[in-house]
């Protein structure tokens, strides 16, 4: 039988624990509600680059005359033989299984397209672990030529394969400050990448998240552009009704609110954007607008899944904290009763021998 | 004068947040074919923004001035709204940085070769670096 003193001890050390894990929760709860901050802010301009492209389309001059069909190169649909995925997963552990289930997509998503070639992005650290030591990392070969214009040296970067699944970058750091500049150079990589035909289709996984209890991993296809303005979801893993009772309770308890921001004002301000039922002057040709304007939709398509991936993450942290807590004072409860119960034990087992030897007198 | 009723309402939002929302009497703007100014009642308008300077003239807080590298604006008769994906006040422009940038986008022009897209790019690297400098150089 343990000693007070050795059981003293542990109900110490697990009280310890429980003020960590209860200020890792509320250090997330601050977080998280920073984050949907910080995606609220970010909608005025998606919303106004999603509503003004909308109304370019209803002109007639960036539809093809031939097929009707949407011009930009990135409508092209081809059939998809190499394929880039996006893996948005978390910067750190201590959250429970989010990491765990966005791989679980992603590998989910890589068996399912065995006849595939696919190139692997890898955004946050976790996702960038656990690629790197699967699949091989992408080779580029460099060869010199001569400029024809002035002979000078040209470096030329060709890629040459070795398997099928390779990574072919990753980006540290990237979700620990999100900036604008940092995915628009994500984007237009993509974007050459697609249009120069290196990929025929570009999918992303990753957690969606509209609130505590509304959230999901979902793969999405962010190329070839179908419909501005609809995400293309074509796969999602809701969380189990537990997960997300277990996840009300910790937002609840940390003052996080339940119910997605309410954005239907500032939502019909930014739908009137390029809309108005006038004719407007094209200060450029309407098709060089609407391509000038694709790839920022596509940015602000990446921003907002890696914004809310972000939320996500730290809702899953908190959840994760809050669960850790609880485990934590259920163990101290225990610990007391049994500590109380040893001691009692002790002092009956003196009086005993107290009695008893006055007995024996 | 300026009154109530001949201001426009200028608004600035960028990829992160609304960064302005007040009245002017003028918004100078930066077109890709060049720059344009706009009063009250102008007509309808839509048109991309290349790297420059967005002036607001008479707004309640003084005159301000911003540098966007890309942009795209919509004119209405009473109200002007400016999408950019970066805008910074003359004071805030990284003059270094901007240098460097020049230097990158010179290096990138030298090496583009005959492709066409490499030229597309280089110089819309210079251009953005030109238009920080020539922002930097003249602080509000």
């Amino acid at each position: 039988m343990a000693n007070v003193l050795d059981l003293r001890r542990r109900i110490r050390s697990v009280k310890s624990t429980r003020q960590i894990t209860k200020a890792m929760k509320m250090v997330s709860a601050a977080k998280l509600r920073r984050a949907q901050d910080r995606a609220l802010a970010a909608r005025p301009y998606a919303q106004r680059i999603t509503s003004v492209l909308a109304s370019l389309e209803r002109r007639i001059e960036v539809l093809d005359p031939k097929t009707g069909n949407l011009r930009h190169p990135l409508f092209a649909t081809r059939p998809e033989k190499r394929v880039l995925l996006l893996v948005v997963s978390g910067e750190k552990g201590f959250a429970g299984a989010f990491n765990t289930n966005i791989l679980k997509a992603a590998f989910h998503f890589l068996a399912a397209n065995e006849d595939k070639e696919i190139d692997i992005e890898a955004i946050g650290r976790k996702a960038r672990e656990q690629m790197r030591r699967r699949y091989p990392a992408a080779v580029f070969v460099e060869s010199t030529e001569e400029n024809p214009a002035d002979g000078s040296p040209l470096i030329r970067r060709v890629r040459s394969r070795k398997a099928r699944v390779e990574v072919t970058g990753d980006h540290p750091g990237l979700l620990e400050k999100l900036t604008h500049d940092q995915i628009q150079s994500l984007t237009q990589d993509m974007i050459a990448r697609y249009v120069h035909e290196e990929i025929d289709a570009c999918y992303l996984v990753y957690n969606e998240f509209k609130s505590v209890i509304q959230q999901r991993i979902v793969v999405e296809r962010l190329l070839p552009l179908i419909e501005p303005g609809k995400h293309q979801v074509t796969e999602a893993i809701e969380p189990s009704a537990e997960e997300r009772e277990r996840a009300a309770e910790a937002a609840v308890s940390s003052g996080v609110s339940l119910t997605p921001e309410d954005y239907a004002e500032a939502d019909a301000e930014a739908t009137k954007f390029g809309t108005a039922e006038v004719d407007y002057i094209y200060e450029q040709p309407a098709r060089e607008l609407y391509n000038g304007l694709l790839p920022r939709y596509v940015a602000s398509m990446l921003f907002h899944a890696l914004a809310e991936s972000v939320a996500a993450e730290h809702a899953a942290r908190m959840t994760a904290m809050d669960a850790a807590t609880n485990n934590a004072s259920d163990m101290i409860d225990s610990l007391t009763l049994y500590m109380n119960r040893v001691r009692q034990a002790a002092i009956t087992k003196e009086i005993i021998e107290i009695v008893s030897g006055a007995a024996a007198l | 004068m300026a009154t109530e009723t001949n201001q426009l309402r200028v608004r600035f939002v960028t990829p992160d947040h609304v960064l302005v929302d007040e009245m002017a009497t003028a918004v100078e703007l930066p077109s890709k074919t060049g720059y344009i100014e706009v009063l009250y009642g102008h007509a309808p308008l839509l048109a991309e923004l290349g790297a420059g300077d967005v002036t607001l003239h008479g707004a309640a807080g003084g005159h301000a001035r911003y540098n966007v590298s890309w942009g795209f604006v919509e004119v209405l008769p009473e109200r002007v709204t400016i999408l950019a994906n970066d805008a910074l006040l003359p004071e805030a422009i990284d003059v270094p940085r901007a240098q460097e940038q020049l230097a990158r986008g010179q290096a990138l022009w030298n090496a583009a070769g005959d492709s066409e897209e490499a030229y597309c790019e280089a110089n819309r690297v210079i251009d953005e670096a030109h238009a920080k400098l020539a922002s930097a150089a003249h602080p509000n």
